[in-house]
């Protein structure tokens, strides 16, 4: 069964690139728009890696993360920080990797692959 | 929630973070954002006045036309947030910045003055080390509670949702305990009271540790238990180290969004307290914003 990979972002436009990118790679993708939409999809869809976006509308990545790691179901999922913010790799320090907008796209398969196959 | 914020910036990228805050504040929780900037220190009074220009550090001749263009500048630097920020004012101003920024603080009764920990100089003293004199001033010398956004990660909050209160049941701690409780009733965070036993150039035995943490455990919970009123989500923690190590580390396991203490907790008088060691370290190494109390004015 294919891996399902969840990717967080308010950027349409980098949620579109990525879930394209995973389904060539022969992944499961779903998506959410902001941090607030994420939890319920999350819960839902229990992914097998997230790539998270850190400034969002409503809900940022990191209170998104931290609420994620209170759900002892949902707080091992492994998380890819995809931002444009300066200083991203501190934001959330248990992340696998941080990576800066605009990012290539083969380092990043590179670390799903090595992530979870 | 607090209604109004001055923003204290150079325009500089030492001050993005603090913007980045403020601005995030200011929108979500509703206060109106003063952005408020010294476009440098006169070197003539009254009738006429020369600067040194905070940018080019040249002597300019302040007019409308050039503080037209210092405007400008900020709106051109701040652009992007100002978009979606429907309540502002820019205010500008010339003189001493520590004094400027208190008179201004004071003249519009501000509930909180969010600023960097320097104006941006990169020297690795500053940067790794002390505070600027202007935080200082400002901070020793504030009614306000004053919050320090040092570092670009420091500033990815979003909103509060989980508040570290670390105290020295000094008698300074309690403003900055109501602040503190305070702002995690309103915003709905959860709260952790901690205090750091100083175990620093000592030799103690590992039972010894752990008995004054169980005691000093059981003294969080007597001395701020009773205050907490209806407010049950917290926890009290005490772990052994370097006071201010200690600190930025437990916010950073409880991915805290604010650390709140007292700004000196040694001098009485708030009059006379400079910013003590123990919060200069915090806000230098901090993961979050750093807010210190130590009036019980706006709390």
């Amino acid at each position: 069964m294919a891996k399902k990979i969840m990717v967080v972002d308010d950027d349409k436009e980098i949620t579109s690139y990525l879930t394209q990118l995973f389904k060539d790679n022969g992944y499961e993708t779903v998506e959410a728009n902001d941090g607030s939409e994420a939890h319920d999809i999350v819960a839902k869809e229990k992914p097998d890696l997230i790539t998270l976006d850190l400034e969002m509308p409503n809900e940022w990545g990191p209170r998104f993360y931290r609420k994620l790691t209170q759900n002892p179901e949902l707080k091992k999922i492994p998380i890819i920080v995809i931002s444009g913010l300066p200083s991203n790799q501190y934001a959330i320090q248990k992340a696998v990797a941080s990576l800066t907008k605009p990012f290539d796209r083969d380092e990043l398969m590179k670390i799903v692959k090595q992530t979870i196959g | 929630m607090k209604k109004k914020i001055l923003l204290a910036t150079t325009g500089s990228p030492a001050s993005f973070g603090a913007a980045r805050v403020a601005f995030e504040m200011a929108r979500r929780y509703d206060a109106e954002l003063l952005l408020f900037h010294v476009a440098g220190v006169p070197k003539k009074g009254f009738s006429y006045q020369e600067v040194s220009d905070v940018r080019s550090q040249e002597a300019v001749s302040v007019d409308e036309d050039y503080m037209a263009w210092v405007e400008e500048e900020l709106k051109t630097t701040y652009a992007k947030q100002l978009e979606d920020c429907n309540n502002f004012r820019i205010l500008l101003a010339t003189g001493l910045p520590h004094r400027e920024i208190l008179r201004v603080a004071r003249g519009e009764d501000v509930d909180m003055i969010i600023m960097g920990a320097h104006s941006g100089d990169s020297s690795a003293v500053y940067s790794k080390g002390y505070p600027g004199s202007t935080l200082q001033r400002v901070a020793k010398a504030a009614k306000c509670p004053v919050m320090t956004v040092h570092r670009e990660s420091a500033s990815y909050m979003g909103g509060f949702s989980h508040i570290v209160f670390a105290t020295d049941f000094s008698k300074q701690s309690e403003s900055a305990f109501k602040y503190a409780l305070s702002m995690a009733k309103e915003f709905d965070c959860e709260m952790t009271l901690f205090h750091a036993l100083d175990i620093t150039s000592k030799v103690l035995a590992q039972s010894d540790i752990e008995d004054k943490l169980i005691s000093l455990r059981k003294r969080l919970r007597d001395v701020y238990g009773p205050k907490m009123g209806d407010f049950k989500n917290f926890e009290v923690d005490v772990w052994e180290g370097n006071p201010y190590v200690e600190i930025v580390k437990i916010a950073r396991e409880r991915m805290a969004d604010l650390i709140v203490l007292a700004h000196n907790t040694r001098e009485l008088d708030p009059e006379q307290a400079s910013m003590g060691s123990t919060l200069e370290q915090v806000i230098l190494r901090a993961n979050c914003p750093v807010v210190s109390v130590n009036r019980p004015d706006k709390v």
